[in-house]
């Protein structure tokens, strides 16, 4: 998989900036709004990845052990549904919102 | 035709929609899946406005955990039934409305009989299994699903519309781990609330309703957002429905 985190990047590259938003429990554990400059073209699970990966137990919430969502993780893409299945090869572009939420189970 | 007792009981909303409002109202019956956390402020708030018949299910005992947000039941039901805590409750808040109160595990042998002819179901369960059940069976009956979940301070709400809006399946496929979850009462109360007010609303045919919209409370941050929903075309539940273009509606 050809991606980059933002750290690699090399000036010359071209960078888009989105916004990460995480939402309930992934929002206690990883914050609430991340705004992050990725190289063009970087694809939507190892953005997620790259930047929850600093965080053990973010990182578990939203992947499991073979670096899949888990399956209940909703992705949206300026409020349009990703699939997790589409996401790993479905670009970010410049100003995309980015939603990572679980749905909320208590009653 | 109303009581004088009701006249004066509903007055200040029947400023807002009349006699003729309150009527659909009485008449309607809806079904409330679950009397704790999110049932509670549900079923207070339908049974003041009176909504003429409310059938409330739960399975359980109440329990002394449960107080710090299930506000039907009081520290002397510690032990009861929650069906009967709930029905001593509504119909000490409202006897001029039908209280059902049914102690049973909502299962997939028995929901379409309990739900009956309801014209609608509120989602106040604690997990996914039973509320894909509702959701099911909400598709079937062609009625709508008033769907609320919390967890913290955390909570999301939408009203799902049979072959109009997304369905539960089409916004959440997979069923999130069951977990105790931690929960400050005033989330279901600000959840419940709306989950109420969307019942409301649908009953009487005016404003906007939470379709094709999920709303999603951050306590902490006191910030609310929406997140625009849609149907899914494979979906597994509602996938064979028909879209409809006019908003179903109850009818008068």
């Amino acid at each position: 998989m050809q991606w980059h985190d933002n750290k690699e990047n090399t000036s010359e590259e071209e960078e888009v900036t989105v916004k990460i938003r995480f939402f309930a429990r992934f929002r206690e554990l990883l914050g609430t709004d991340i705004v992050t400059d990725v190289a063009a073209g970087t694809m939507f699970t190892p953005l997620i990845m790259t930047t929850t990966r600093k965080n053990p137990a973010g990182y578990a919430a939203i992947f499991d052990e073979n670096g899949e969502f888990h399956e209940f993780v909703i992705l949206m893409k300026n409020g349009k549904r990703i699939e997790i299945s589409d996401a790993v090869k479905t670009p970010v572009a410049d100003g995309d919102e980015i939603a990572v939420f679980p749905p909320v189970a208590g009653g | 035709m109303f009581s004088y007792r009701e006249l004066d009981r509903y007055k200040r909303q029947m400023m807002l929609f009349g006699e003729e409002g309150q009527e659909r109202l009485k008449k309607a019956h809806i079904f409330i899946a679950g009397a704790g956390g999110l049932g509670s402020p549900v079923s207070i708030y339908l049974a003041v406005a009176g909504v003429g018949t409310i059938t409330i299910v739960d399975m359980d005992v109440v329990d002394l955990t449960n107080l710090n947000r299930q506000i039907l039941h009081f520290d002397r039901d510690v032990g009861k039934k929650k069906t009967a805590s709930a029905e001593e409750k509504l119909r000490e808040l409202n006897p001029d409305i039908k209280i059902n109160a049914i102690d049973v595990r909502i299962e997939e042998s028995n929901a379409v009989k309990l739900i009956g002819k309801a014209d609608g179901i509120v989602d106040a369960m604690d997990n996914y299994p039973t509320r894909y059940l509702l959701n099911d069976v909400a598709i079937a009956k062609e009625i709508p699903l008033f769907h609320g979940g919390i967890r913290g301070f955390y909570g999301q709400a939408t009203t799902i519309i049979p072959g109009k809006t997304p369905c539960l399946k089409c916004i959440f496929p997979k069923a999130p781990p069951k977990e105790v979850f931690p929960v400050v009462g005033v989330t279901p109360g600000i959840i419940g609330t709306i989950q109420a007010n969307e019942v409301i609303k649908y009953l009487l045919g005016s404003g906007d309703l939470l379709t094709g919209r999920l709303f999603i409370w951050d306590g902490m941050q006191a910030h609310s957002e929406e997140i625009c929903v849609e149907r899914n075309p494979a979906c597994e539940a509602c996938s064979g429905m028909i879209t409809k273009k006019t908003p179903a509606r109850k009818k008068k």
